[in-house]
């Protein structure tokens, strides 16, 4: 540690190398910490979880009960246990709540004015977060299982909405109405997810064991469909051919650079896919358990030397290397099945939520506060910080 | 959870990268004969004497994964060894992703000699001289057969008469190994009581030195070894380390 940091002040090394380094470090520590908490508001399992990109401060998460609850994620107390608190909630006492499950919901890419929530009661709710209340709602024909806003989007103001129907819906937020639909899928829509890095690429995973990359500029079809024999139709029996996953396809996460496409799939693989051409790069992840009727919400690390992925496994989180396929380690802590993980960049955390109504925080432990700087500190009532082991020596006294 | 030793990462870990950056050159070349002789070890597991000496030795690729923990390296030499011609894969039909392994010598070997006195022999030979040095396809559709290998309609049904070709759809044919049903009826019973085993011992964990002592069934007709290996591989059963060895718990939400 000492050496990156000796080698950022002299220009030896890069500047971002000694933060990809110390950020790699702290996600490789992530535990569970008893300092840190999240007030427990849901009275039913959290589906999913969004933190904002602005500032990593406020934190939004959507229930099965309807409810959706904003959390203050920042630490302005003096002290080292905190507990996120929440700024407000969409209870079921308000009078627009959603009447079922709330399957998803997303910040506003450019500020924290607004959010979308999208539900089982086949409505998508646009809602002013100043005073609770929705300014748009968008109906559709079936339960809406997913929608994504684009977050680097300048040009359009586009949400991707998957439903039951195979269609993909894409609604406005300028002129409130639904302007286009993709056209492709055999199956229910589980996933939609827009490309980080170009503003009209969108992919999209469906119970048809496919997952198509659009553009939405082209009036025809998708661009591409991922294959995971790369075109190789000798590999896998008749029906499975131009087919993602075995089974039905249900989670996609682009990398933070959006080079690289993972999906996940009822068949337990996780795939990584080049966003592309489309091709398998064929790290083999192992078995990844699935077993998500609906879409299964996982995300990718940011700012680390070799990425990791943070996928939901039944009752623990699964970490993984991105590019090596190997299982770094499983973050155990839930009394049920987790359903949704999201990463905060800033501070290498993550938050998960699941069926047990618990959010946890995982937090990097890096160092253990000596047991004698404890004791000295209550002596001198915590004044006077604890001195470095390094710099401590021998014959200088304590007091004075 | 607490660990004893942390997980460090490889960039802080530049003494070690020292030592072993001489080791790093002559990597890949190892690496292949690192899967080669892991190959070889367990083709010695598999019993040759049970079908009569007439099939070739055969290991599923999942098997290696229980040796060696990198997967997507596994993969990456199996494909090289098969591009190379020395390794021939077959899907074997009872699960989209188990894949059978052969040397090529052995296949060859034993097909010409299960042939040998019939009048498909020449066909057979000819086909296998296409095969073995340059395509590594699993299966194989109509054009393919008429145009690339040219190949009649009376050759390909005799291919599919002595076995080495059996029906995938109509006018596609994956690439099989003669006499291999009974290899497949085998090996599914095994791998159902060898988990069974697992299933009814206590807590469903098991030593693994403890199953490899026990005695087995009649439905049990290959090494205990090999079916471990097997359903290590294809995580049918959890590994884990203790402090007397490793456990295999059974997984629970599995078909079989």
């Amino acid at each position: 540690m000492l050496s990156f940091l000796y080698a950022r002040q002299s220009g030896l090394d890069d500047p971002v190398r000694l933060r990809r380094a110390e950020s790699t470090r702290r996600v490789l520590s992530l535990e569970l910490n008893h300092n840190r908490d999240v007030a427990r508001v849901h009275g039913n399992g959290i589906n999913t979880l969004d933190i904002e990109v602005i500032d990593g401060r406020y934190m939004l998460s959507g229930g099965s009960d309807g409810v959706i609850v904003i959390y203050d994620l920042e630490n302005n107390s003096k002290k080292l246990q905190y507990s996120c608190k929440t700024i407000c909630t969409v209870g079921r006492s308000s009078r627009h709540v959603h009447k079922f499950s709330v399957e998803t919901v997303q910040w506003y890419p450019h500020d924290t004015g607004m959010f979308v929530s999208s539900s089982f009661d086949k409505t998508m709710k646009v809602w002013d977060t100043e005073t609770l209340k929705p300014a748009e709602e968008f109906q559709f024909d079936g339960n809406v299982y997913c929608h994504h806003m684009s977050p680097v989007a300048r040009k359009h103001s586009l949400i991707a909405v998957g439903t039951k129907d195979p269609k993909v819906q894409l609604c406005d937020l300028k002129s409130g109405s639904r302007i286009h639909i993709l056209q492709g899928h055999r199956g229910e829509i589980l996933s939609v997810r827009w490309s980080p890095r170009y503003e009209h690429i969108l992919a999209t995973a469906s119970t048809d064991s496919r997952v198509r990359v659009w553009d939405v500029r082209r009036a025809s079809g998708s661009l591409f469909t991922l294959d995971q024999q790369n075109g190789d139709k000798s590999k896998a029996s008749s029906e499975a051919v131009n087919t993602a996953h075995n089974g039905r396809a249900n989670g996609l996460c682009f990398t933070a650079d959006g080079l690289h496409l993972l999906t996940t799939g009822t068949d337990d693989r996780m795939r990584l896919w080049n966003s592309a051409t489309g091709e398998n790069t064929l790290v083999n992840y192992g078995k990844v358990v699935n077993e998500s009727r609906k879409g299964l919400k996982f995300t990718v690390s940011r700012g680390c030397s070799p990425e990791f992925v943070f996928v939901p496994c039944g009752t623990s989180v699964a970490v993984y290397g991105l590019h090596s396929g190997e299982l770094i380690t499983m973050l155990r802590g839930h009394y049920n099945n987790v359903d949704c993980c999201e990463f905060h960049p800033d501070y290498q955390e993550v938050y998960s939520g699941g069926k047990d109504c618990n959010i946890l925080a995982w937090v990097p432990v890096l160092r253990q506060p000596d047991i004698e700087d404890e004791e000295n500190n209550s002596k001198r009532g915590g004044t006077q910080a604890a001195v470095n082991p390094a710099f401590e020596d021998a014959w200088s006294s304590d007091e004075g | 959870m607490s660990r004893k030793r942390a997980l460090i990462a490889d960039t802080f870990c530049l003494k070690r990268r020292r030592s072993a950056a001489d080791a790093v050159a002559g990597d890949s070349h190892e690496g292949a004969a690192d899967i080669r002789s892991s190959l070889q070890n367990l083709m010695t597991l598999f019993s040759r004497k049970l079908f009569n000496d007439s099939l070739p030795p055969v290991v599923l690729k999942h098997q290696l994964y229980s040796l060696h923990s990198d997967r997507t390296s596994v993969d990456k030499q199996l494909n090289e060894l098969r591009a190379s011609g020395e390794l021939l894969m077959f899907q074997l039909g009872f699960d989209s992703e188990a894949f059978a392994l052969v040397f090529a010598e052995d296949y060859r070997a034993k097909v010409l000699q299960g042939e040998a006195g019939r009048e498909t022999l020449e066909t057979v030979e000819k086909f296998l001289d296409k095969l073995i040095p340059g395509c590594s396809d699993l299966s194989f559709n109509k054009e393919k057969m008429l145009k690339e290998f040219l190949f009649t309609d009376s050759e390909i049904t005799q291919l599919v008469k002595s076995g080495v070709l059996t029906v995938r759809d109509a006018g596609s044919w994956w690439l099989s190994i003669p006499n291999s049903g009974k290899f497949i009826k085998y090996f599914i019973k095994g791998r159902k009581a060898v988990l069974g085993m697992v299933k009814k011992s206590k807590y469903s964990e098991i030593l693994k030195t403890e199953l490899e002592g026990r005695r087995t069934t009649s439905h049990v007709k290959f090494q205990m070894k090999y079916h471990i290996h097997d359903i290590v591989g294809a995580e049918l059963v959890e590994c884990i380390q203790t402090t007397s060895g490793t456990v295999l718990r059974y997984v629970d939400g599995n078909i079989n």
